[in-house]
């Protein structure tokens, strides 16, 4: 759906990525990682220094407006509707413009408005509304267009929690719909919970791609569980727990995924004592990806 | 191409328009204060004259009420796209299944249409019924009035589109606009007739888009011009619009260019 080969440009530097189709990926980095860049050079709107982009195997500079119903985009801060007029009349613009059908277009327009709750100001103008309001009516402008490609550059922006889990929940529903999605955002909460694989850029170069469980797994693959127990304490002399304390009744232990699984933690505790309540954390994706981020080389290393 | 976005355009600014009342009121009020303050003063200059170069009073009152209402139908908006480029929103219009330049003109013809029926024409009626304008030579007159005011449009609409597009390299057109808008007013015959200009200062005029804007069409009103002449003037807007709008073109094409490539 998306193929990057070798790309260069501004920060970017020698991106190589390919997104099937139907898979939702977090494009996930700090500011001026490059990530907007990213999204401009998928819609056609930047072209490459160096590399070759393909777009639904197109290059999407050539190809902008001919595949203009098969990738929609939304990109912060660049206005997608005409501010000098109201939020539904901004719709009808869209739907004549892209010539879709007027009873299919507000049945989507129905469904995306009530779960992105923006129905209420449907008739203000789009100036006179807040940022977080004009957030929702312009990512559900995206949205309803039904594209192939969905790309979204920081949608969760000034964005409420009720909003950002609808948002989610649209989003799935799309993806499992066979839409293929693009998203970025600093908001990694969000982030995880949408995705099905994550793209980290630092400093304009992609150093990993994969999904959120191979992410955890590889690179922090940390586990915390709490047991409280009656009875004996449990002896886990044998088990590769990495490190553990105990509180009166409570015991912590800390175990690497990759050499032991939670189950065989449990089964060996509960062979010798009676377990009252039990606790699992695993990491953070937040912390994976900061870890990353901050220790770039050493991560290289380990690769 | 489909026509209906386009034709959805034109709507959506003749009906945005009707939205501002008081203003269109105080438009037609302060057009109507401008003619008759030109038309003093021109009464003035006159005096007990018949015609001045052969020149009636009531052929330059005609020439003011026309070429000052199609100045007021004719006004592009020449920060159409420095507009988008400074709010950045020129990337979500360059991903539109549509044609910019066409949405360009389409937004211009609504303004246009909505200025023709509630401004120009009361203004019209007002200037008619008050001071001794001219009425048509003809019926063909008029016929051909329409076709040369549309060019004239025309190429006023190309002129505005080339200025435009130096925005994708200098940013703030505001400076340009004001010269090409007083190019315009003062050598477009709107201001001062052309009749009235020195000869070299007409000499060099015909080479220039300028006359073609408002002048063109008011001799053909008031029927200076005979069939070949407005055959061979109407001939010429064509050219200046063809000629305009290609520069305008080329320009947008380096202009999009310029922003795939250095972004924006």
């Amino acid at each position: 759906m998306i193929n990057f080969e070798k790309v260069s440009k501004f920060i970017l530097s020698d991106i190589s990525i390919n997104i099937p189709k139907g898979e939702i990926v977090g494009l996930i980095g700090a500011s001026g990682s490059g990530k907007t860049t990213f999204v401009r050079l998928a819609c056609g709107l930047l072209t490459p220094d160096l590399g070759r982009v393909r777009v639904l195997g197109k290059n999407p500079v050539n190809y902008r407006q001919k595949y203009f119903s098969d990738v929609s985009t939304f990109i912060v801060g660049k206005n997608l509707l005409d501010k000098e007029t109201s939020v539904i009349q901004n719709f009808e613009m869209l739907r004549i413009m892209y010539g879709i059908n007027k009873s299919e277009f507000y049945k989507r327009y129905n469904e995306i408005s009530e779960m992105l709750d923006f129905k209420g100001y449907e008739y203000e103008k789009v100036i006179s509304l807040s940022f977080g309001q004009k957030m929702r009516v312009e990512v559900a402008a995206a949205l309803i267009l039904e594209p192939m490609l969905l790309l979204l550059d920081e949608p969760t922006v000034g964005m409420d929690q009720n909003a950002k889990e609808c948002l989610t929940k649209i989003l799935k529903e799309k993806a499992s719909e066979g839409m293929t999605i693009l998203i970025t955002s600093h908001d990694m909460q969000s982030i995880s919970n949408i995705c099905t694989r994550l793209a980290i850029i630092d400093k304009g170069t992609l150093i990993y791609y994969g999904s959120k469980e191979r992410l955890r797994r590889k690179y922090l693959p940390k586990n915390k569980m709490t047991i409280t127990f009656e009875g004996e304490m449990p002896n886990i002399d044998d088990l590769p727990i990495n490190r553990y304390t105990i509180d009166n009744d409570k015991i912590t232990y800390e175990y690497n995924d990759n050499y032991i699984s939670s189950s065989e933690v449990v089964e060996v505790i509960l062979d010798q004592t009676e377990i009252r309540d039990i606790n699992i954390e695993k990491s953070e994706l937040e912390s994976i990806v900061m870890q990353i981020i901050g220790g770039q080389n050493e991560f290289y290393r380990s690769e | 191409m489909r026509i209906t976005p386009y034709v959805a355009y034109a709507k959506k600014n003749f009906l945005g328009r009707s939205a501002y009342r008081v203003d269109h009121f105080l438009g037609i009020l302060s057009t109507c204060l401008q003619f008759f303050i030109f038309y003093e003063i021109y009464r003035a200059l006159y005096g007990d004259a018949e015609t001045i170069d052969g020149i009636t009073m009531s052929m330059v009152t005609t020439n003011f009420i026309i070429s000052m209402g199609l100045g007021m139908v004719f006004r592009p908006n020449d920060f159409f796209l420095p507009g988008k480029i400074w709010d950045g929103s020129i990337s979500t219009e360059l991903l539109r299944p549509i044609s910019f330049k066409g949405r360009m003109i389409a937004e211009n013809v609504g303004d246009s249409a909505f200025n023709l029926i509630f401004k120009f024409i009361p203004v019209f009626l007002i200037a008619f019924f008050t001071t001794g304008i001219h009425s048509p030579a003809g019926i063909f007159n008029v016929a051909l009035f329409i076709i040369s005011a549309v060019l004239g449009y025309g190429v006023l609409w190309s002129i505005s589109f080339a200025v435009q597009m130096t925005a994708f390299w200098l940013i703030n057109i505001w400076s340009i606009v004001t010269i090409k808008n007083v190019f315009i007013n003062v050598l477009s015959g709107s201001m001062i007739p052309l009749w009235f200009m020195p000869e070299w200062i007409g000499g060099v005029l015909k080479y220039t888009p300028f006359s073609s804007i408002y002048f063109t069409p008011v001799q053909i009103y008031l029927g200076q011009l005979g069939t070949a002449e407005i055959v061979y003037k109407c001939f010429i807007q064509i050219v200046w619009i063809v000629m305009i709008y290609l520069i305008g073109d080329f320009l947008w094409n380096k202009g999009q260019k310029k922003l795939i490539v250095q972004g924006g």
